[in-house]
């Protein structure tokens, strides 16, 4: 069977920041649909089907989606529930992508929203662990990124220095983007190393911020694309693989990251992806700390393995490099989790549409974007100015 | 575009109790995960990936299908968590099937309600501005709903009682009870009775679901998925309580995709908790009204039956109930043949349903 060839063509953000004390929850994710509805003259009755992601005990809204239910514009309407972790973003992505290309719906919302400031995110995050084995010795995600840059520093001897660089990277690509939290214009890598440790090796700069922020998308089958968006953005490739439950299953966690790899190469071999550094025009990856941007470009094939300190001396990955990645700025400078790897999807969009402003990255025609959530689980999507063919 | 059908190939249950303090929630949803495999002849390293369907609430975790995904064959491979009824994690199966990116897959439901404390967890799904300072629970909205129902259809607790002892008398998971010995049972909010409302329960259900071209090469006994639909009903406080359009609306639509009539259905399996609710959903359905649709509820013959094997009053849990009716309803169709409606709630009062459609040959 052939799938229905499906595209994005609209996107919509808030303007993220740490705290939104003019805005409720719902409001916030109100307010990005409403954004990316009005870029394309939308309204809720073209609307099929609504796809929402949020980590609810962040907040403490059970049954939140219920909650929200007219917020979302869903009501009479089916409303898909995800929630995956730090992927649900990309997770909602993926299933408008399955409802379309089933034939199921013709228009579907996908939505990710956060309000981290009303909760507290590291407290639901400690208890991802296996509360028997795990949760006394990894709490939050900074500790587990911490064991996690540990590791890859030992495996593929990136410095801190490099990580640093990545950490300047993204916060400069971030002034060039009105949705971006953390813009930081005159940083430095020296400032980044001075900043102090939250769990060795990580700095405070190094890691990503917590921020309140929605994301949507709209994603539309086949014909009714083209009349929507001068250049819709199709997908081509909308993958997810999943590691092990337990931190210690997973060798040489993040240094080797499994799951991306496994999702990498059934994405590359969907949309034909030979060489990624050549094959993709730009890149938003979500990488929750400096360190994770490089070992992910590495299990992405997007250098050797043990050669991401390379590729940020080198300058490959920055504005004028040949695959800018994050040029929105990235998880280090935005991040409302259940809208993060919606957000890398629709960065990617806009980039492919060719209407990320400032920010653009010229003469995309093909984008990845990945979300990273759980215990190293994936989503990966590809996306691209040509129609997929039959 | 030609869609590729979706068959459920595999059935399997964990055992149902008030508490399995003998197994973990890895363990519990991997005994219904085995039983389902083992039904449908697949090893686990044959499965391409899985939707599973559970609550961090419930389960005091977040992103709660970190329990699980790696005995749903997850590892290295797709796994999608709905945090809604069972129903809507089969709808996203389906299309995952259809548009031929995966092929077998498993559709995985738990909960392990003994874990948690109920007035918690429901609590945290009233609105935290205006509702949670009276302490509500679900239980406190569904006796508000059942007031305005009986004094709208004219139906009493006698009646819900006769409806919960037809489920405890079809149930593989419960003792029988008489409608006198439910009328019996607490005051829980008035007019509810703590017998009215299913009871909390551990329980997993699993489905192994395929394309058309692997069920034809193994050629497996076979149910087939047809359809389905869902539709999302108001906040509890912004609606009549006492109706259930958005079913009626979903249940239309997915007969109009299959092309089928209302009249051609052999089984109709309800997703609600509270035996008032139950009633009221079969009337949205146009099941009947007043005694003759208590009847409805009590008949073991005549089409279609009504929660054939007790439904969620017959002993199931939460977000698993509508994956294990879809189950019950599995398993006879494939044996008899037939067509089934099996319909899931998510929310407070029974707010959002999804219907799957099911046939057998």
């Amino acid at each position: 069977m052939t799938p229905v060839a499906a595209a994005i063509v609209a996107t919509g953000q808030t303007d993220h920041v740490s705290r939104r004390l003019d805005a409720s929850m719902a409001e916030i994710a109100r307010e990005a649909i409403d954004r990316c509805l009005a870029s394309r003259n939308l309204s809720f009755d073209d609307i099929d089907a609504i796809v929402a992601g949020n980590m609810e005990m962040f907040e403490g809204i059970y049954l939140v989606d219920q909650f929200f239910v007219d917020a979302l514009g869903a009501l009479g309407k089916p409303l898909f529930k995800l929630n995956t972790g730090g992927t649900v973003g990309a997770s909602v992505a993926v299933c408008c992508y399955h409802l379309i290309a089933s034939g199921r719906y013709q228009k579907v919302l996908g939505v990710g929203f956060e309000k981290q400031s009303d909760g507290s995110t590291q407290a639901a995050i400690t208890t991802v662990g296996d509360p028997i084995w795990e949760r006394a010795v990894m709490a939050g995600a900074i500790g587990n990124f911490a064991t996690m840059a540990s590791t890859y520093i030992h495996e593929s001897g990136v410095t801190e220095e490099q990580a640093a660089k990545v950490a300047v990277k993204a916060r400069h690509n971030a002034c060039r983007n009105p949705h971006a939290h953390l813009k930081l214009p005159n940083l430095t890598v020296e400032e980044v190393l001075a900043s102090e440790y939250l769990a060795f090796p990580i700095h405070r700069l190094d890691m990503c911020p917590s921020s309140d922020g929605a994301c949507a998308i709209v994603m539309v089958a086949g014909d009714s694309a083209d009349g929507l968006a001068e250049h819709p953005a199709w997908v081509h490739a909308a993958v997810t693989a999943h590691d092990q439950q337990y931190m210690g299953d997973s060798p040489k966690r993040l240094a080797v990251m499994r799951s991306l790899r496994a999702a990498a190469e059934k994405g590359y071999r969907q949309a034909g992806i030979a060489d990624p550094l050549r094959d993709f025009d730009v890149a938003e990856i979500y990488e929750p700390a400096s360190y994770a941007e490089l070992a992910m470009c590495e299990n992405l094939g997007i250098c050797e393995m043990g050669a991401g300190g390379r590729l940020i001396d080198e300058g490959l990955t920055q504005m004028d490099g040949p695959l800018p990645v994050n040029p929105s700025g990235g998880v280090q400078s935005t991040n409302p989790v259940g809208a993060t790897a919606l957000i890398r999807v629709a960065e990617a969009a806009l980039q492919v549409m060719g209407e990320a402003g400032e920010h653009q990255v010229p003469e995309v025609r093909r984008a990845l974007a990945t979300g990273y959530g759980g215990n190293a689980w994936t989503d990966l999507m590809i996306l691209s100015r040509e129609r997929p063919t039959p | 575009m030609t869609s590729s059908p979706a068959w459920i190939v595999g059935i399997g249950h964990a055992a149902c109790a008030p508490a399995r303090d003998d197994v973990n929630t890895t363990e519990l949803a991997w005994e219904a995960i085995s039983a389902a495999l083992d039904d449908a002849g697949f090893q686990l390293g044959e499965i391409e990936g899985a939707v599973t369907a559970s609550q961090d609430f419930w389960e005091g975790r977040t992103i709660s299908s970190m329990s699980v995904n790696e005995v749903a064959g997850g590892t290295l491979r797709s796994e999608a968590k709905v945090a809604a009824d069972g129903v809507m994690a089969l709808l996203y199966a389906m299309a995952r099937i259809e548009d031929g990116d995966q092929h077998l897959n498993l559709v995985v439901a738990h909960a392990k309600e003994s874990q948690a404390d109920p007035h918690t967890v429901e609590l945290a799904a009233f609105d935290p501005y205006y509702e949670r300072a009276l302490n509500p629970d679900e239980t406190v909205a569904a006796g508000l709903q059942a007031d305005l129902y009986y004094r709208r259809s004219g139906l009493t607790p006698e009646h819900s009682a006769r409806v919960v002892a037809a489920a405890r008398r079809r149930s593989g998971v419960l003792d029988p009870l008489s409608p006198d010995e439910i009328l019996a049972s607490p005051i829980t909010a008035r007019p509810l009775r703590a017998l009215d409302r299913a009871p909390l329960m551990d329980a997993a259900t699993c489905l192994v679901v395929c394309d058309e071209q692997i069920a034809r090469e193994r050629d497996l006994p076979r149910v087939r998925l047809v359809t389905g639909a869902a539709r999302s009903g108001p906040w509890w406080t912004a609606r009549d309580l006492t109706v259930a359009p958005e079913l009626r609306a979903a249940a239309d639509e997915a007969l109009e995709r299959a092309g089928w009539t209302p009249d051609s259905l052999t089984r109709i399996e309800l997703g609600a908790p509270y035996a008032h609710q139950q009633l009221l959903l079969a009337e949205a359905l146009g099941l009947g009204e007043g005694e003759a649709l208590v009847e409805r509820f009590e008949a073991d013959a005549g089409d279609p039956r009504i929660n054939a094997d007790g439904g969620w009053l017959g002993g199931t849990a939460g977000t698993v109930a509508g994956l294990a009716s879809a189950a019950h309803a599995a398993h006879e169709l494939r044996e008899r043949g037939g067509r089934a409606l099996v319909h899931g709630a998510t929310g407070l009062c029974a707010q959002s349903h999804a219907v799957v459609l099911l046939e057998g040959r």
